[in-house]
């Protein structure tokens, strides 16, 4: 008898696409996938509307992988709407496990965001200052558009989450390790564990060597070193979120000779990530006075934007306090 | 899980509390708070009664968790963990507010200073609900000890310990024992030889079964921690720089015992040391008493001997301090000189005479008696020593401004002593590097607390006795000896070290071996597992200072009772909203 095949949507929220392609990645794996799974929902790929899922029953669909942040209504609601229906639901990729490239967003408003976009952008002419409407009335009825929130957030600021695969994409040997689990009923981690990846930070697997004097006296962007191809990024004063960040991507940046940029998250026990590195950074700083202390710190071109790139509205700050212009 | 049951004791501290702080209100906000189920307010709760209520509460009502808020923690935490172990309570499941000090005593509004010791008292509510039952654990002590410096102290020390049946091993530079005593002749007031108090001590040293003595060496290397050393000490064969193949000993505890150094008399050019040969200082003297013959370069017998006090000490442009022996060794120069040349003229030309140790004013008062012409100076204006004139019936004069008459005297000399004051010997900063301890601004070693710690330093297992810690007689150099060898025979008696229950730890499942902790530590307590490629906390070293803590990016170390879930439950409670007006107060 044929085994019963599992059911599985793929759904995008703020989101640039790549993790969607990450899923394609599989290549021939794909028709394994296929064979085990009946993809249900998946917009970049079938055209399934969005009254087909709010009809299915709830708990229908086994298995959706949900990336992409919450940046306006339409993405909550298809969360809700996705967690209902879905026995398991996966925050898939940094967006939605941490808000992502998109939660960068949360250090403006949403009227700076819209000033940006629709009056200042060097391709808008808008004398009116129209903004985009929730509703309107037209001829043929109201139309309607999502609401843009002030504030980006995590799958799980809105919606409870079984499990969260990092990586801006995941890496899809992970995807498809967490996809055979589920397919063939292994034994699952606890609910809202982290999966595909590791408890360790990049460090346990980074070839670099370590030095037991790890210091900073300068900090230089990657193009102003020539890089050994040996030495540990940081002793290079080349600021790398390796030692903050899990392991599960096999370190591909630091193999391609460029510092890991953070995209699989903080390790377990790290209650804020931008702030850990900051108090592990500002900790091997090697000046004592506050003159030279700010020197070397001058270097650090956007430390919020480099610190936080991935984890903005899941941190302790969450968001930039507005300031009054 | 079973809910918490939370006491909470709100003290008045007398009215240093209850003044500004409406302690009653607080405890009644207290007893709002979930989990909480008891609150409390009283008098002076660090007191017996205080206390027993709070051992009594905890047995009658339950309680798991302790909140105590009263003054600082370094005040009496102490106390209010002792009060959770009589009742069976672990220790660590107390936290204490601190509404005196950081409440009461810097505000004046009662309204608003109340307000905040609520806030404070959440904090530590939601705090002590993280905290978890720790144990202390205990370590081994080795019972050998390394005494570096064989002087009076070092030697003093040695014997005590190994007296005990302790195997000690002493390191000593030269190639034999006695230190500076050994350059003495006779001691001051009583005149008993050095030789006497020396020879006996030096030849049990040699002899001791316990005792190892290692002449002509150094520590090279001092690893591990209390009750768990290796020193290694290594032959220099009278040059130091060229220390030979280091032998490696397990010891448990370190007396340092190195001693000081005399004044180099050159640096003070006016005295005219090094220029005018018949200016010596004290122990050229006392070599001299020594050979029993006092006499000048010139091999006569000196008619006019001058003392010159304070040479290096007791000035700014030198060394600030006062070297505590000199005036008294002047005094015996005094004697001596007369007894051994019954028609000179001595004269003593000092600042103040420091007469303060036991026998020591009735020995300057016989002095005074035996014919001793003394002559004050005022420490900024210095006596000047020139050579006499062809006429004069006497080597050299000297010019003194005598404080007491007001008038500028001049005095013959044919032999002027050097009273050279005691300074921090130049290697004394590599000890001190060796043994993680800390030197004063004039470079002696700083003790763990100048009143009630004088023989331990801050580094645990290193004790520090004699001139090394500062200028000091033989009396109270044999008596820091004593005292050092005394801490260290009580901790071998004991057997093992305790070692507090908070300290540093690595989860050795998340440490990445990023290594950005491994030179942080300022205790050494923090070592690379090579093989495994992971950090390890030495936990008897810790001193739980946290710079690792802040410093590992992956939050692989964690300082027990300082974790971030019970510091941010305690930011939470501290800034959540507090309903100040809905409180009952209790009574």
């Amino acid at each position: 008898m044929e085994k019963q095949k599992i059911k599985m949507a793929v759904y995008w929220g703020a989101a640039c696409g790549g993790c969607c392609v990450s899923v394609l990645d599989v290549h021939e794996t794909l028709f394994d996938i296929v064979a085990a799974a009946d993809l249900v929902f998946w917009p970049i790929a079938l055209d399934t509307k969005y009254e087909d899922v709010e009809a299915m029953p709830d708990g229908h669909i086994d298995l959706t992988l949900f990336n992409g942040a919450i940046r306006n209504s339409e993405n909550e609601h298809m969360a809700k709407v996705l967690r209902a229906k879905s026995r398991v639901l996966v925050a898939y990729g940094s967006c939605a496990h941490m808000g992502g490239i998109p939660g960068l967003a949360n250090f403006s408003t949403k009227e700076e965001i819209y000033c940006r976009v629709y009056d200042e952008s060097e391709s808008t002419l808008n004398p009116d200052k129209s903004r985009p409407l929730v509703a309107c009335e037209a001829g043929e009825g109201v139309l309607e558009l999502p609401e843009f929130y002030n504030d980006v957030r995590s799958l799980a600021d809105v919606t409870e989450v079984d499990y969260y695969i990092p990586g801006c994409p995941p890496q899809t040997e992970r995807l498809v390790e967490v996809f055979t689990a589920i397919v063939t009923g292994a034994e699952l981690p606890p609910h809202g564990s982290v999966i595909g990846a590791g408890n360790k930070a990049q460090c346990d697997e980074c070839i670099r060597k370590k030095n037991a004097h790890k210091k900073i006296t300068k900090f230089n962007r990657p193009w102003e070193v020539t890089d050994d191809g040996e030495t540990c990024f940081m002793e290079q004063g080349i600021l790398c979120m390796g030692p903050t960040t899990r392991t599960g991507c096999d370190y591909r940046c630091i193999e391609g000779n460029a510092p890991c940029r953070g995209c699989y998250g903080p390790t377990p026990d790290v209650s804020d990530p931008g702030g850990k590195m900051m108090s592990a950074i500002a900790s091997i700083i090697d000046e004592k006075e506050s003159g030279p202390i700010d020197e070397v710190l001058d270097g650090l071109v956007d430390p919020a934007g480099y610190f936080y790139r991935y984890s903005l509205p899941v941190s302790f700050l969450r968001r930039a306090v507005p300031r009054n212009r | 899980m079973e809910k918490l049951r939370i006491g909470v004791y709100v003290c008045n501290c007398g009215t240093n509390i209850a003044r500004v702080v409406d302690a009653e209100a607080v405890a009644g906000f207290a007893l709002s708070l979930p989990n909480v189920v008891l609150a409390k307010t009283y008098r002076y709760m660090c007191s017996n009664p205080g206390q027993e209520m709070i051992a009594r509460d905890i047995k009658e009502n339950k309680l798991d968790r302790v909140v105590v808020a009263a003054c600082s923690p370094n005040m009496h935490e102490r106390t209010f963990r002792h009060a959770l172990q009589m009742a069976g309570l672990n220790q660590y499941l107390l936290e204490m507010a601190n509404i005196r000090e950081q409440c009461s005593w810097v505000h004046k509004d009662r309204t608003e200073a109340t307000k905040k010791a609520m806030a404070l008292v959440q904090g530590a509510v939601l705090r002590v609900e993280k905290h978890e039952a720790l144990e202390s654990i205990d370590a081994h002590m080795c019972p050998n000890v390394l005494v570096i410096g064989g002087g009076i102290a070092g030697m003093t020390a040695a014997l005590e310990l190994a007296d005990a049946g302790n195997k000690v091993h002493l390191v000593e530079k030269h190639s034999r024992l006695g230190g500076n005593i050994a350059r003495v002749d006779l001691t001051a007031p009583y005149f008993y030889a050095a030789r006497d108090l020396l020879t006996d001590r030096v030849t049990r040293t040699r002899n001791h079964e316990h005792i190892q003595v290692h002449l002509d060496s150094k520590v090279i290397g001092l690893s591990g921690y209390v009750g768990n050393f290796t020193a290694n000490i290594a032959k220099t064969n009278g040059t130091p720089e060229k220390a030979g193949n280091p032998v490696a000993v397990e010891i448990g505890n370190v007396a340092i015992c190195t001693g000081y150094k005399e004044f180099d008399a050159s640096r003070v050019t006016h005295f005219g040391y090094g220029k005018l040969p018949n200016v010596i200082t004290s122990f050229e003297l006392e070599k001299m008493l020594k050979a029993g013959k006092v006499e000048t370069r010139e091999g006569k017998m000196p008619k006019y001997v001058a003392i010159i006090h304070c040479v290096g000490s007791r000035n700014h442009e030198f060394h600030a301090y006062c070297s505590r022996v000199c005036c008294m060794t002047a005094l015996k120069y005094a004697h001596e000189i007369k007894s051994a040349s019954p028609n000179s003229y001595v004269s003593d030309v000092y600042i103040d005479m420091h007469a303060f140790g036991k026998g020591h004013e009735d020995f300057y008062k016989r002095s005074s008696q035996a014919k001793t012409l003394f002559l004050m100076y005022d420490r900024e204006n210095r006596p000047v020593i020139h050579k006499a004139g062809p006429k004069d019936d006497c080597e050299m004069l000297i010019e003194v401004h005598e404080k007491l008459s007001g008038e500028h005297i001049e005095i013959p000399a044919d032999l002027v002593v050097l009273m050279v004051g005691m300074e921090a010997r130049e290697d004394a900063k590599e000890i001190a590097h060796l043994a993680n301890i800390s030197q004063d601004k004039e470079g002696w070693f700083i003790e763990s607390h100048p009143k009630l710690e004088p023989v331990a330093t801050t580094t645990d297992g290193i004790f520090i006795a004699g001139t090394c810690v500062a200028p000091k007689d033989i009396p109270d150099t044999v008596a820091q000896a004593r005292a050092a060898a005394a801490r260290i025979l009580a901790r071998i008696a004991k057997g093992k070290i305790e070692v507090d229950a908070i300290y540093s730890e690595v989860n050795e499942d998340l440490c990445s071996g990023c290594r950005f902790c491994n030179d942080l530590c300022p205790f050494n307590a923090i070592e690379y597992v090579e093989d495994e490629k992971h950090s390890h906390v030495i936990s008897a070293l810790c001193k739980a200072c946290g710079v690792c803590v802040a410093a590992c990016p992956s939050s692989a170390i964690k300082g027990r009772h300082f974790t971030d879930e019970q510091v941010l439950a305690q930011i939470d409670g501290i800034f959540a909203e507090v309903a100040y007006d809905q409180a009952e107060p209790v009574s």
